[in-house]
Formats: C-alpha cells, sequence, structure tokens
C-alpha cells in the first residue's frame, strides 16, 4: 500500500482509539461533539488522500481510503445517535444508526483493511444497539418495475458494462441508480428491507389516538 | 435449504411466447413459467449483476430476450440476495458439468462481498436453477440460506439431472 495510506492509518488509529471512548450514552455530550469535529477533520483529511490517490490512479489505495473514510462516517453518525438521543430526538437517532450500519458495510465491501479493523464486530454492535435501544419497527419495502436502471461508474446501463454493485472501483462504490419506473408492484411490509430509513413514523391506537411510534407520544392534529 | 419440483418445459414455454430457446445455460425471468405473452416477462434486479460477473468469468449464457428486445426488472428492495433463475441444459450437464460448478462458484464468490458488513445470521441469499434431466423432464430446484450452502449446489443438480 502507499506510503501515505500507512501513515494516515496510523492517524486514523489514534482518532478512532480516543474518539471510540465517548461512544457510549453515559458521555458528556460535550466530549461526543469535540470527537465529533475532530473525526470531521479525519474524514475531510481521508477523502482528500483519496482524491489523491485516484488522481496517481492507485486503486488498491484509493479503495483502502475509502474504507476508512466510511469507517469515520459510521462512528460520526454512531456519535450523533448518542447525541440525539440524549435530546429526546429518537427518530434522528434511529436515523443515524441506520446510516452508520450503511456506512460500515461500505467500508467492509470497499476494501479488506477493514476486516483488519474489526469492521465485523462493529457492525454487530450497531445491529445489536437497533434491537437493545429502539422498539421493534415496521419497515416498508417496495415492489419496483424498473425499465431502465444505470451503472453509477460510467453511466452506462447497468448489466452492458463490467462493474458490479457493492463493489469498489477507483474510490468508488458501485450501485444501481433507477432512471426509470415502469410500475409500483407492491408495497409490502417487512422485517428486513433494503432500506431500513423507509419505517413507519405514526399510527392510530385503539382509542383513535394519533402516536408517534418511536415515543409513542400523542401527536397534534396539525402535525 | 433445497427443495426439488417439476417445471414445465421450458424449451417449449420459450418457443410458444417467442423467446430464443436456451441451448446451454440461460437466466430466466422470474414469471417465465405462469407469464402468458411475452411483454409480461419481468428479470430479478440481480439478473445483469450475474449477466456481468459470468461475461467477466467467460461463461457463456443465452439470453432468452432477442437482441433488440429488453425485459424489466423487478426490485424488491430486500435485505436477502434474490438471484435470477437459472436454466441448465441437459446437453450441458454431460458434455460440460463443471460450467455449472464454475458458474455457481461465481456468484458465491460475488456473495461473500456483498454481504460484507451484514451481520452473519442476516445473510440470505435465495436461488432456484431449472435442471433439463436425461430424459427430458424440466426440475425446479430451489435453494435458500447462506451463502456458503451454494457449495452444493452443483452437486445437488447433477443428482437431479442424472433421476
Amino acid at each position: 500500500m502507499n506510503k501515505e495510506v500507512d501513515s494516515f492509518l496510523k492517524e486514523f488509529k489514534e482518532v478512532i482509539r480516543e474518539c471510540g471512548k465517548f461512544c457510549f450514552i453515559s458521555r458528556g455530550k460535550e466530549f461526543q461533539i469535540e470527537a465529533i469535529t475532530k473525526l470531521t477533520k479525519l474524514k475531510q483529511e481521508a477523502a482528500s488522500l483519496k482524491e489523491r490517490m485516484i488522481r496517481f490512479m492507485d486503486e488498491e489505495s484509493a479503495n483502502a481510503m475509502l474504507s476508512l473514510e466510511s469507517l469515520i462516517n459510521a462512528m460520526i453518525n454512531e456519535l450523533e445517535m448518542w447525541i440525539a438521543l440524549k435530546e429526546d430526538n429518537p427518530n434522528k437517532a434511529f436515523d443515524s444508526l441506520i446510516n452508520a450500519q450503511s456506512a460500515v458495510r461500505t467500508s467492509a465491501q470497499a476494501h479488506c483493511i477493514a476486516i483488519d479493523l474489526n469492521a465485523e464486530g462493529y457492525t454487530n454492535k450497531l445491529h445489536l444497539l437497533e434491537k437493545l435501544l429502539f422498539p421493534l419497527q415496521i419497515f416498508f419495502s417496495p415492489g419496483l418495475a424498473l425499465e431502465k436502471v444505470e451503472c453509477s461508474i460510467c453511466g452506462k446501463e447497468y448489466g452492458e458494462c463490467d462493474h458490479v454493485a457493492g463493489k469498489a472501483y477507483m474510490g468508488r462504490m458501485c450501485y444501481k441508480i433507477i432512471r426509470e419506473v415502469k410500475e409500483i408492484k407492491e408495497i409490502s411490509i417487512v422485517e428486513e428491507p433494503a432500506n431500513k430509513h423507509a419505517r413507519v413514523l405514526q399510527f392510530i391506537d385503539e382509542e383513535g389516538t394519533k402516536r408517534d411510534w418511536m415515543t409513542w407520544r400523542r401527536i397534534k392534529k396539525d402535525e | 435449504m433445497y427443495r426439488v419440483s417439476d417445471f414445465i418445459d421450458v424449451k417449449k414455454k420459450a418457443r410458444e411466447i417467442g423467446c430464443n430457446i436456451p441451448s446451454h445455460m440461460a437466466l430466466l425471468p422470474r414469471n417465465f413459467e405462469t407469464a402468458l405473452y411475452k411483454e409480461e416477462l419481468i428479470h430479478e434486479i440481480t439478473t445483469p449483476t450475474v449477466r456481468a460477473l459470468w461475461r467477466q468469468n467467460g461463461i457463456n449464457e443465452t439470453p432468452i430476450e432477442k437482441p433488440e428486445e429488453k425485459i424489466p426488472f423487478i426490485d424488491e428492495m430486500a435485505f436477502e440476495w434474490v438471484g435470477p433463475i437459472i436454466f441448465v441444459s441437459a446437453m450441458l450437464l454431460s458434455h460440460d458439468p463443471h460450467l455449472v460448478t464454475i458458474a455457481l462458484n461465481v456468484i458465491s464468490n460475488y456473495l461473500m462481498q456483498w454481504f460484507k458488513g451484514i451481520p452473519r445470521d442476516s445473510r440470505k441469499a435465495k436461488l432456484t436453477i431449472i435442471v433439463e434431466t436425461k430424459s427430458s423432464v424440466y426440475k425446479k430446484i430451489e435453494y435458500e440460506g447462506p451463502v456458503d450452502g451454494l457449495e452444493n449446489l452443483a452437486e445437488v443438480i447433477r443428482g437431479v439431472h442424472n433421476e
């Protein structure tokens, strides 16, 4: 791997170790905010080094930097979750946790460096937190008939190029971009959707009261 | 994890609805068995991924759609990975059975990568294989389970083919 990436990795481990101390609900909010500031700076450095690796056409290093950048992003989101919980904003906290889960997944898919940095353990922790901190969620999953799907890397029709979704290419993840929906076939309620942001936010209880699913609080008519 | 059942005559159905007749291996649309017209056909969203992976690994497939035609895809935004229906002809299984092993390994290797960053107990794959037996009967093998379970699928296919 590139020497600059090796050197960044040392700084990365140090900052992650330092900021990881504040990934608990009991830690002071002021330290968590400070940790987010440090991590945001580190993330900018990671993004900038990744761009350099892209310019050098060093795909291995560019993907490693994408992986590290995503891990930093995951920790920022985890800290934001703890802060949002303290601020009595569980909906925001849940969204931050889901963002953290997605970021770790990107990190693990982008480069094997994530595995050396215990991304699997971090994945398990974040999924466990979802079960322990939040009530069981009701998710929606749409079934879409798609006419046109594009590759995020080259812009060609997905499948006509050699890029495959879930793989990193020169510091960028390949994913499918939906360009044309032919039909919405169905919308299902599922336990494990691909997108956990699509969930029930409000419901009407047996007495006819509209409530927030996360907090159980009554929702006023104009909300 | 595996379920084997009867399936319709793939070549006859392809002919009836005006599709290319698969000779070796093909990726069939999800509703191939029930569609009355070609226009109704719909592929799994994972079909183009498998096509790209096979192409990169030199595995030839006979698309059932003609070059100028395009079958839409269905994406159910599910957490699990639902693969396309893979048709394997009797001729391929008799002459080049190892190609099926390679084709499945390519998918399995991709899925190992795809499922990274997801807890192990949530990593589920679904794959359906249609096998033409030596006696020209068509059988459906449905697999649902962890990715490493795909390893044994090639053997199950060969077993069904020899029935």
